[in-house]
C-alpha cells in the first residue's frame, strides 16, 4: 500500500512537471535572478540574463578586443551634435518585441521616464542624471508627493487627486527633461554637459526599452501616497515581452529559466543557439558535479574549496604542452584559443580571466570611531604605513592561490582602453615604519589596538589573518580580527562603526569613474568617510577634459587615493573563474570587464550527442 | 475525539499569533535595513527611507499590525464585505496575503510559497514512504531473531542512518549513483529519476528511527500473551509475526509519523541544497540571511501551521488505532 502511494505520488508530480527537451546550451548561475525589471536590475547575473531578453540601443561587441559598443536596437551609431551634448538615436525599422509588435521610440522614452520618476525607486536612477532637467524634474515630483502625503488619507477623492498629480508630473517631464521622441523611430537626448562615457550608460540595462503597452497596464495609483506603482506580473511568462534575441519561455523560480530564440529578432545571424536553459545552482559542489556529468555547458562561477587545486591541475596540463602553448601564445592567441588548439582534456575545462573588480581594505578616515574615541587612522601617515606593510603578493600566492593580480590601484589595469592606472604603493616595510614614526607612533608605541572587520562566509578569514600578521610583524601594532555576520558587517561599515574592513567593488561601465567616484566626498558609497575637496575638484576638472587628457587627469586623481591619502588599500584584482569546454563552447570574451552576451554563445554537439536528450 | 480536534483548531490561531509575535520581534532585531543591499552599490538614503515607509518597515507596531491585517485574511474579509477598497488597481488580493518579497521584487511571497511548498511536501512525503518501507522491514527482520547477525546488521545500519548528516549521505549517493554508476541525474527536480536520490537521502534518518521503534515494539509483542497464544494455536510464524505482533507494534511508529511528517516536509533544507531541489527550506535560510521580513514571516507561518496540523493528525490517528490513548 505505501509503495502504491509512493509510485502514484512521484508519477503525479513528474507528470505535472512538464519536462522540456534539453536546451541547446545550459548555463549555470549561482544566484536566482532577482528581477527582470530594467529599473531594478543591478546584480551581475540579472544583467547577464537581461542582455539576452532585452536589447538596448547599443550593445557591447564581445568579438572586439575592447568591448566596443555597436548598434543593437538602433539602426546606427547616434548622431552627436552640440559638442557632445545632444544625441539622436534611431531605432531599427525591423526592431520587434517578442510578441511581434514594433519597438518604437516611445517604448524607450516610457522606460526611461519610468526609471527617472522617483516613484519607481530605480537602482540606477543616477545613470539618467546627466540628462538635462532630470534632477530638477525629480525634485519637482518629490515635492509633489511630499505635499500630497502630508495631506492625510483622502479616500476615493485622494485617488483622483493623485491621478491628476501624475498627469501633471508627466506634463512637467515633457517640459523639463531632455528626452524626446522625435517620431516613431528617433529619440533625441540632451545632456546637461558633454559626458564622454554617456553611451556606456545607454548600453546598460537601465536604458533598455519596455513594451509600453504591456507595462503601462500594470500601472496603478496609490491613493495613500499619491505614487504610481507597477504590479509585478509583467516580468514573468506568459506576460513577459522583451526585444532581445531570446524570449522567455518559462521561469521556474529558483530552478531554471528557459529561453527560446525570439523569432521576431531582427538579426537571426547574431544568435548562436536556438534555446538556452539558465539553471540556478546555489551549492558550489552541486555546480561542479553538474558540469562534470555533462548536464551543463557553462558555469559562471566556481566557488568550491578545491578551486585552487582545479586551477593547479589546469596549470599542470598546460605545463605538459608547454612548447605548443608558448608557440600559440607568440601568435597572439588568448588563453581560450590556446586551449582550443590543445587536445581536449577535462583539466583544461576550468578557465580564469581577469575581471572588473578589486578587493581592497576600507580605512575609516573620520576623526573619531565608534564611541567617540579619537581615530588614529584619521592620519594619512598611519594609513600609508598600513598600506606599505601589506605583502599583497603573499596573499595572492599563498592564500588565494589563483592567478589574481596584486593591486596597486583600484581600477584593474587593462580593463579600460586608454586608462593607465597609477602603480600605487608597493610592499616596503622600512618605509612603512618610517611613516609610523613620523605620525608619532614609533614601533607602534602609543597606537591603540586596530580592529579589522570582515564578513563571515566570504572566505576572507585567511586573508585577514595574513594582514594581521603583516601589520603586527612590520609595524608592531596590535590587531584584533572581528568576523561578523554579513548583515552586521554591512550595517557597521555603512554606519562608519569600524576601523579597517574588507571591501570589494566591481565596475559597471567602461570608464574609470565607475571606480573613482567611490572616493568623492558626496558618494553614496563612500564608506570610508573620506572627504578631500581637492580630490573632488580634480575629478570635476577631469570631467571638463576629453580623450587622453581626461584619462591622465583621472589617473592623477587616482594617484591621490592610492599613493598619498590611502582611504583604501587595494590588495588584489579579482579573477572570474568559469567552467566550460573550449572545444565545444565559443563566444565568451576574455576581456577584463567580463561582459558576456548569451546570444553570442555557440555550442557544438557533444560527442555522442543526444544521449542525455531526455533530461533537462 | 471531536472535542480534541475542535480544541486544537481553536488553539491554532493563538499558537500562530504567539509564533508570529516572537519571530517578528527577533527578525526585527537583525541589523540593517531590509530594503538595503548587503553588498555592492547601495540605493540612496532617500530611496531606502521611502521604501521603508511604503512597507511600514520604519515602525515595528505599524508593520506588526499591517502584516497581521493582510496575512490573517482579515483584509480579504473586509474587502469582501465592502468595508475597505481594493488596493492595487482592482486586482483581488489573496485570502492570506503574505506580502511582497523584498529580495525578489518580481514576486510575492504567496507565489514563492505556492511554488516551493508542493515540492517540499512531495519530497517529504516520498521520503516518509521510503522510510516506512525500509524502517518497518528492517525492524521486523531485526525483531524476528533478536541478538542474531541479522539483528546486529539492521541495528548497525540504523545507527549509521541516524548519525550521518544529510550532506554526507547525499554527497555519497550522488558520487555513487550519479557520477560513477550514472543511474540517476545528480540534481534538479521534475523527473522521477531526479526525485529518487534526494528522497532516499532525506528518508534515511527517519528510516533508522522507524526501524528501532518497530524492533522494540515487535520484541515487546513477541513475548506477550496473545502472540504466545497464536503460536500455541500452531499458526505459521509468518502469520504470527506480520499479523498478530506487528499490528500492535505499529502504535509507536504511527505516533512518530506526525512529527516525522512535519519534520520531513519542513526540515529538508540540506537535502534541497545538495540536490538543488527548489523547495521551501532554501527560502527560509536565504530570507533570514537577507532579512527579507515578508518571506521570513510567510515561511514561518506556513511551517508552523503545518507542524500544528500534522501533530493533530497523528494524535487523531493514534487514538483511532489504540483507544487507550487519552
Amino acid at each position: 500500500m505505501p509503495l502504491v502511494l509512493l509510485v502514484g505520488l512521484l508519477a503525479w508530480s513528474a507528470w505535472s512537471d512538464d519536462p522540456m527537451p534539453r536546451a541547446d546550451l545550459t548555463v549555470v548561475e549561482r544566484a536566482e535572478v532577482n528581477t527582470l525589471d530594467p529599473a531594478r536590475i543591478s546584480w551581475n547575473h540579472d544583467i547577464r540574463v537581461s542582455r539576452a531578453l532585452y536589447e538596448g540601443l547599443l550593445v557591447p561587441d564581445v568579438t572586439s578586443a575592447d568591448l566596443a559598443l555597436v548598434p543593437g536596437a538602433a539602426s546606427s551609431m547616434p548622431e552627436v551634435s552640440d559638442g557632445g551634448r545632444v544625441y539622436v538615436f534611431r531605432v531599427r525599422e525591423d526592431a520587434r518585441w517578442s510578441d511581434g509588435s514594433a519597438v518604437t521610440a516611445g517604448d524607450f522614452v516610457y522606460a526611461w521616464r519610468r526609471a527617472i520618476l522617483p516613484d519607481s525607486r530605480a537602482d540606477y536612477a543616477e545613470m539618467f542624471m546627466p540628462i538635462r532637467g532630470v534632477s530638477a524634474f525629480r525634485a519637482v515630483r518629490e515635492a509633489q508627493l511630499a505635499a500630497y502625503a502630508s495631506g492625510g488619507d483622502r479616500g476615493a477623492a485622494g485617488w483622483a487627486a493623485a491621478d491628476g498629480l501624475y498627469g501633471e508630473a508627466l506634463r512637467a517631464f515633457e517640459g523639463m527633461v531632455g528626452i524626446e521622441a522625435l517620431d516613431d523611430r528617433a529619440i533625441r537626448v540632451e545632456l546637461e554637459r558633454p559626458l564622454p562615457y554617456f553611451l556606456e550608460f545607454v548600453s546598460f540595462p537601465a536604458y533598455f526599452p519596455l513594451p509600453k503597452r504591456v507595462v503601462s497596464s500594470y500601472e496603478s495609483i496609490d491613493g495613500a501616497t499619491g505614487e504610481v506603482r507597477w504590479g509585478v506580473g509583467w516580468t514573468k511568462p506568459p506576460v513577459f515581452v522583451g526585444n532581445g534575441a531570446f524570449r522567455l519561455e518559462r521561469w521556474r523560480f529558483r530552478r531554471d529559466m528557459r529561453l527560446e530564440r525570439n523569432e521576431y529578432y531582427h538579426s537571426p545571424g547574431r544568435v548562436g543557439v536556438g534555446s538556452l536553459s539558465v539553471l540556478n545552482i546555489a551549492d558550489g559542489n552541486a555546480m561542479v558535479t553538474a558540469f562534470a556529468t555533462g548536464a551543463v555547458d557553462w558555469t559562471t562561477d566556481v566557488l568550491v574549496p578545491y578551486r585552487a587545486e582545479m586551477l593547479a591541475a589546469r596549470r599542470a596540463f598546460m605545463e605538459e604542452h608547454a612548447g605548443e602553448v608558448s608557440r600559440l601564445r607568440s601568435l597572439g592567441l588568448d588563453e581560450v584559443e590556446i586551449v582550443r588548439r590543445l587536445p581536449d582534456d577535462a583539466r583544461a575545462h576550468i578557465h580564469e580571466f581577469p575581471s572588473f573588480g578589486t578587493f581592497f581594505l576600507n580605512l575609516n578616515c573620520s576623526a573619531t570611531t565608534d564611541g567617540g574615541r579619537p581615530n588614529p587612522l584619521a592620519d594619512a601617515r598611519v594609513r600609508r604605513a598600513l598600506a606599505l606593510s601589506v605583502d599583497k603578493a603573499e596573499v595572492v600566492r599563498d592564500i588565494r592561490r589563483t592567478s589574481e593580480r596584486v593591486a596597486g590601484s583600484l581600477v584593474p589595469p587593462g580593463s579600460i582602453t586608454g586608462y593607465d592606472p597609477p602603480g600605487g604603493l608597493g610592499f616596503d616595510p622600512e618605509r612603512s615604519r618610517a611613516e609610523l614614526v613620523s605620525a608619532g607612533y614609533p614601533g607602534g608605541v602609543g597606537l591603540p589596538e586596530l580592529e579589522l572587520l570582515f564578513r563571515k562566509d566570504a572566505g576572507h578569514d585567511l586573508v585577514a589573518q595574513a594582514l594581521k600578521r603583516n601589520w603586527e610583524r612590520h609595524l608592531g601594532v596590535r590587531v584584533r580580527l572581528a568576523q561578523v555576520d554579513s548583515r552586521v558587517f554591512s550595517d557597521r561599515v555603512r554606519g562608519g562603526r569600524y576601523m579597517i574592513s574588507t571591501a570589494s567593488w566591481f565596475g559597471d561601465y567602461g570608464d574609470p569613474t565607475t571606480f573613482l567616484d567611490l572616493s568623492r566626498s558626496t558618494s553614496n558609497n563612500n564608506d570610508r568617510n573620506y572627504t578631500n575637496p581637492s580630490y573632488d575638484a580634480m575629478m570635476d576638472a577631469a570631467g571638463l577634459l576629453e580623450g587622453s587628457d581626461r584619462m591622465s587627469a583621472l589617473a592623477g586623481a587616482e594617484r591621490v587615493i592610492v599613493e598619498r591619502d590611502l582611504p583604501l588599500i587595494p590588495v588584489f584584482h579579482y579573477t572570474q573563474v568559469y567552467l566550460f569546454n573550449a572545444h565545444r563552447v565559443r563566444g565568451l570574451t576574455t576581456h577584463p570587464r567580463q561582459t558576456q552576451m548569451l546570444p553570442a554563445l555557440t555550442v557544438s554537439e557533444r560527442a555522442g550527442g543526444g544521449v542525455r536528450g531526455g533530461e533537462r | 475525539m471531536t472535542g480534541l480536534v475542535i480544541r486544537r483548531l481553536v488553539q491554532l490561531p493563538v499558537i500562530l499569533l504567539a509564533i508570529y509575535t516572537a519571530t517578528l520581534s527577533l527578525a526585527w532585531l537583525v541589523p540593517g535595513s531590509p530594503v538595503d543591499k548587503p553588498e555592492g552599490r547601495r540605493p540612496s538614503a532617500a530611496v531606502i527611507e521611502s521604501l521603508e515607509r511604503r512597507y511600514h518597515l520604519d515602525r515595528f507596531d505599524r508593520f506588526y499590525g499591517s502584516y497581521l491585517w493582510r496575512a490573517s485574511g482579515a483584509r480579504w474579509a473586509a474587502e469582501r464585505a465592502g468595508l475597505v477598497e481594493r488596493a492595487d488597481g482592482g486586482e483581488p488580493s489573496p485570502v492570506f496575503d503574505l506580502g511582497p518579497s523584498l529580495q525578489y521584487p518580481d514576486r510575492t511571497v504567496n507565489e514563492i510559497v505556492g511554488d516551493a511548498l508542493p515540492v517540499s511536501v512531495t519530497l517529504g512525503a516520498a521520503a516518509l514512504v521510503i522510510a516506512l518501507v525500509i524502517g518497518v522491514t528492517a525492524g521486523v527482520v531485526g525483531a524476528w531473531k533478536p541478538g542474531s547477525w541479522w539483528d546486529a546488521a539492521t541495528l548497525g545500519v540504523a545507527l549509521v542512518g541516524i548519525s550521518l548528516p544529510a550532506f554526507v549521505t547525499g554527497a555519497v549517493l550522488i558520487l555513487a549513483f550519479g557520477v560513477w554508476l550514472g543511474w540517476f541525474p545528480v540534481g534538479g527536480w521534475g523527473t522521477l529519476g531526479q526525485m529518487v536520490l534526494p528522497a532516499v537521502t532525506l528518508s534515511l534518518p527517519f528510516a533508522a528511527y522507524i526501524a528501532r521503534l518497530t524492533r522494540m515494539g515487535m520484541i515487546e509483542q513477541m513475548t506477550s500473551d496473545h502472540v504466545r497464544t497464536a503460536r500455541a494455536k500452531g499458526l505459521p510464524e509468518r502469520t504470527v509475526l506480520l499479523k498478530h505482533a506487528m499490528k500492535n507494534a505499529m502504535v509507536p511508529v504511527i505516533s512518530y509519523m506526525g512529527p516525522a511528517a512535519a519534520h520531513a516536509m519542513t526540515g529538508s533544507f540540506v537535502v534541497e541544497r545538495v540536490f538543488r531541489v527548489p523547495g521551501l527550506g532554501e527560502h527560509f535560510v536565504s530570507a533570514v540571511l537577507g532579512k527579507d521580513l515578508f518571506l521570513i514571516m510567510g515561511v514561518v507561518l506556513v511551517y508552523s501551521t503545518m507542524l500544528v496540523l500534522f501533530n493533530l493528525a497523528s494524535d487523531v490517528f493514534c487514538r483511532w488505532v489504540d483507544p487507550r490513548f487519552a
